[in-house]
């Protein structure tokens, strides 16, 4: 296995696990260490490529060990405070943001921020990236149903709190 | 993408029941990407646009290349063969150990052997020595006679086994 191969098989899916990263840590700086390390580990394992099936979903499930590995050692240092509702916003927000739409989707990303580890992680997948729940189980090391069970509460988590949004214009 | 109301609601409401599939998913994320919403769906069209506007999120531009020039500092395989030559130095170290340890309880058992067994066996005076030896080895022919008495035993079963076999061969 060489560099050529890592660029066509592995490099490609950079930007759906430094998402996920992101999603995970809230720090673009840290997604950004995770996916390299990430990225490394895939490299140093090269004599197993051949039995890994999807390359993807198996960066992905790294990814989430090595995020969670980070967030631990940060919630243990303190280095910064992620609370419950830590914003994942772009910084280089769209105009859409002065509008009342862009108003709600940041409600949207502070809602979805405040939704526990797993059912994040999994609306995440489904719905930003569009996997399948096949695949999702894969990366999370989850069986299907607790992978639709989760979504479902996900899903439900939001509705609730974006209709009492509506209902009281929050 | 036009979509009628009615279709867009049952495909919502498919969507917060988990049973759409990610084709419908698609489809909706469209639909809502559009202008001209609806104000009833405003939330429902914060979503999906959330979602959509998320995956334009990408790595800087510098993520490549130095991906790929930290891989190329990999040791490429080297450290790989460090360590298994550590390792293999290790276990032959611990094999070599393992046999050290067991020469030296060996040695020392037998010494303590040898050292007991001169201790009891040391006679000062000749005559007693040789009386001591005659004892011995007259214990050992009476062991050999008693055998002798028991192998005879054996041998009886013999003799009647060759007269069955010879009875049995001039039949």
């Amino acid at each position: 296995m060489d560099i050529e191969a890592f660029q066509n098989r592995v490099l490609p899916a950079k930007n759906k696990l430094f998402r996920f990263a992101l999603r995970m840590l809230g720090n673009d700086e840290e997604a950004r260490d995770v996916v390299q390390e990430v990225f490394i580990r895939v490299w140093n394992g090269r004599e197993n490529w051949g039995d890994i099936q999807n390359m993807e979903a198996w960066c992905m499930r790294i990814t989430k060990n090595l995020s969670l590995d980070r967030l631990r050692s940060i919630q243990r240092k303190g280095t910064y405070p992620v609370a419950e509702g830590f914003d994942v916003q772009h910084a280089d927000a769209t105009p859409d943001v002065k509008t009342e739409l862009g108003e709600s989707m940041q409600h949207v990303s502070q809602l979805i921020a405040a939704l526990p580890e797993k059912q994040r992680q999994i609306i995440h997948l489904r719905d930003v990236e569009g996997y399948t729940y096949n695949e999702i189980s894969e990366m999370l090391e989850l069986d299907m149903n607790q992978v639709k069970v989760n979504l479902f509460r996900a899903r439900n988590a939001v509705r609730e709190k974006l209709m009492k949004i509506n209902a009281y214009g929050l | 993408m036009l979509m009628d109301s009615k279709k867009l609601e049952e495909l919502v409401k498919k969507y917060w029941n988990c049973e759409t599939s990610l084709e419908e998913e698609q489809q909706l994320r469209e639909y809502f990407r559009g202008g001209n919403i609806p104000e009833s769906w405003r939330e429902t069209a914060a979503l999906f646009r959330y979602f959509d506007e998320q995956k334009s999120k990408t790595t800087d531009s510098q993520f490549d290349e130095t991906v790929l020039a930290s891989i190329k500092k990999m040791p490429a395989r080297k450290e790989g063969r460090v360590v298994k030559w550590v390792a293999a130095s290790m276990r032959i170290a611990a094999g070599v150990a393992v046999l050290l340890a067991a020469i030296y309880f060996v040695r020392q058992e037998l010494r303590s052997d040898t050292a007991m067994a001169s201790a009891e066996d040391t006679f000062e005076d000749p005559q007693q020595a040789f009386e001591e030896t005659k004892k011995a080895l007259l214990m050992i022919s009476k062991g050999f006679g008693r055998a002798e008495q028991q192998a005879k035993k054996i041998n009886m079963f013999n003799e009647a086994q060759e007269k069955v076999q010879t009875t049995e061969s001039e039949l």
